[in-house]
């Protein structure tokens, strides 16, 4: 036996997030209710969009470059990413609530693994998600100008904010315990999204919405999806994208262990 | 920091006390396991068993007093007791829609093991534990006595030195009780140290070489179950009388052999070092005196009436349903 402790170990702890991730993945892909929102709720949108009122594109200041459905599917993505990454968030909470957490906890598990565990299947959900969006989006008609790299780079934002909305409301989770204020944050999304130009640019808003998507960094990420994926930077920023989706996931992760740490030592 | 002056696999603890918001729920609990002892703690609902057990597997933190599990303080050195036990808590800690199969596995991940290390660790203790073949089916579908088993196998995954069963047999059916005591019989045989707690007095009895009663947060006797059934003085005498309305006489008579007492259902109960030895001299006495006997049996003390003596209240009320 090693005298370095199992928690100080990298290569142990590295093992433990995988299997806790591979953990987290398998439940969530049995509990078939907290997929589908994530799932179900973007692909009605994208369905309702393609069949319905694209007037939207023939207003002006709408870019020109890719379809409608084109420009709508980075809003999709986000949405669909925000949906599953709370899902982590409401499944930490009823590991807690369930007593599941006290089995982790009980093992020698370094606290930031058990987070960790949970933010990477986030990001896997958010990946795998984005990758049917997107190949969703080319069956009703999108093309993505990007390419393999520009849908990659979607793919791997998405991800991000998938993980970043783990993070979050993990941290939530942690300081709470409850699966009920989980549920009830869930409106938070439509906020999120309705401050970000999810469905439209932000051109086409109202000078005060167009003020408050500034400040929402969701705003840069969807607009660097949509840039990486139609390969046009007039809509908007991948660097700008990727440092914010690379930010609020850090510090969404960051709560999380900070939320886990302050959950242990009050115990 | 962690305290080596215990032994390896031993639990000591100290002037242990834990307050929730407002209540005291361990209130100075003081006690020592040496190494390989099975160690029953024994309490009725909400005497603060399931806190001092997660106290000690260091799910919770003392209020005050100190407590070293396997050579670490569970506090500074809560890492190293981690590695060293296993736990089985009260509200068996499972995912419904985890196989037993997987979750030995993650478990053995969580220790340390290796992939292959932890599927071969998990065949193992499937099968140790009889559930090789329910192994892939959802939690959600194991009877309560099969969550049971498989908690406890997960609880020996890292082999453990020291072993904490929070009511491991509450709810089971006798057939599974008497299993799961073997089992932990066979593990104390390999050296395993066991804590456990229940509200049977039965279980202790069978099963620990010491046992701690705790009551309202505190240890109200300690003591190997023959030591704690000396304390009451020796083995009682019920007597029925043929007509109770003598009740009183025989009372006088009787008092001579020890502390008499009503029975619940008419009759006296004296307490007598003497046992069964006493009831012909009991017999005579009430003849002589002219009162008739209805029957006589040697009451052996229990635990609970150790526990009934030592707390006021009996171990288990007539209401409980855990
Ligand atoms: N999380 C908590 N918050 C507040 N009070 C608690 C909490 N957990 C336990 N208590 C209180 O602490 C006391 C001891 O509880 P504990 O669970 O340790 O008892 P126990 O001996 O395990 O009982 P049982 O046999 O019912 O499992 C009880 O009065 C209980 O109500
Ligand atoms: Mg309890």
């Amino acid at each position: 036996m090693s005298a370095v402790a199992l928690e100080r170990r990298p290569a142990v702890q590295a093992r433990v997030i995988v299997a806790l991730a591979q953990r987290a993945l398998a439940v969530q892909l049995r509990r078939a209710q907290f997929l589908i929102p994530a799932l179900v709720l973007p692909l009605v949108l994208l369905a309702v969009i393609a069949s319905g009122t694209s007037a939207g594109r023939n207003l002006p200041g709408f870019p020109t470059s890719g379809s409608y459905i084109g420009f709508v599917i980075g809003g999709a993505l986000l949405q669909g990413a925000l949906l599953a990454g709370m899902t982590a968030g409401t499944a930490m909470a009823g590991d807690i609530e369930g007593g599941f957490f006290d089995r982790l906890l009980a093992a020698p598990v370094h606290r930031a693994s058990i987070v960790l565990g949970r933010v990477v299947a986030s990001l896997v959900v958010g990946a795998a998600q984005a990758c049917l969006f997107l190949a969703v989006g080319l069956i009703f008609g999108a093309d993505y100008a990007g390419g393999v790299l520009g849908v990659t780079a979607a793919v791997v934002l998405t991800a991000m904010v998938a993980g970043a909305a783990a993070g979050a409301t993990g941290a939530l989770a942690l300081r709470t315990g409850s699966v009920e204020l989980l549920r009830n944050f869930f409106p938070m999304v439509f906020v999120l999204l309705f401050t970000a130009p999810a469905f439209f640019p932000r051109q086409l808003l109202s000078p005060a919405m167009h003020a408050v998507t500034r400040f929402n960094p969701l705003t840069y990420v969807v607009e660097g999806i949509r840039a990486v994926l139609h390969d046009d930077r007039a809509l908007g920023s991948p660097a700008a994208g990727f440092a914010c989706a690379a930010g609020l996931l850090t510090g969404a992760t960051a709560l999380a262990v900070l939320a886990m740490r302050a959950r242990t030592r009050g115990a | 920091m962690a305290a080596i002056e215990t032994s390896d696999s031993s639990i000591l603890v100290e002037g242990l006390v834990r307050d929730y918001a407002g209540v005291r729920a361990v209130d100075g609990v003081d006690l020592e396991v040496a190494a390989g002892e099975i160690y029953g703690f024994l309490g009725p609902n909400g005497a603060g068993k399931s806190t001092t057990v997660r106290i000690l597997t260091t799910l919770l933190r003392p209020t005050a007093g100190r407590a070293v599990v396997a050579g670490h303080d569970v506090v500074s050195g809560a890492s190293g007791v981690r590695r060293a036990i296993g736990v089985a808590l009260q509200e068996a800690s499972l995912d419904p829609l985890m196989t037993g199969r997987e979750l030995l596995r993650l478990q053995g991940a969580l220790h340390g093991l290796r992939r292959r290390e932890a599927a071969a660790r998990g065949e193992e203790l499937l099968e140790r534990v009889d559930l090789v073949a329910a192994a892939d089916r959802r939690l959600a579908t194991y009877s309560g006595g099969m969550r049971r088993r498989l908690d406890l196998a997960l609880a020996l995954v890292n082999r453990p030195r020291v072993l904490f069963l929070d009511e491991p047999t509450t709810g089971l059916d006798p057939a599974s009780r008497a299993a799961l005591w073997r089992e932990v019989r066979a593990l104390n045989a390999d050296g395993t140290t066991v804590f456990l707690t229940t509200q049977y007095l039965e279980e202790v009895e069978q099963l620990a070489g010491r046992v701690g009663i705790i009551d309202q947060g505190r240890i109200a006797a300690e003591g190997t179950p023959s030591e704690l059934k000396e304390r009451l003085g020796g083995p009682a005498l019920h007597i029925d009388l043929v007509d109770l309305g003598r009740t009183e006489e025989a009372r006088a008579a009787l008092a001579r052999f020890g502390p008499c007492t009503d029975r619940p259902g008419g009759g006296l109960r004296v307490r007598t070092p003497e046992g069964a030895r006493a009831i012909a001299p009991v017999v005579r006495v009430l003849d002589e005196a002219g009162i008739a006997v209805d029957a006589v049996e040697v009451d052996l003390p229990s635990l609970d009436d150790v526990f009934l003596a030592l707390t006021g209240h009996r171990a288990v009320e007539e209401d409980a349903e855990a």
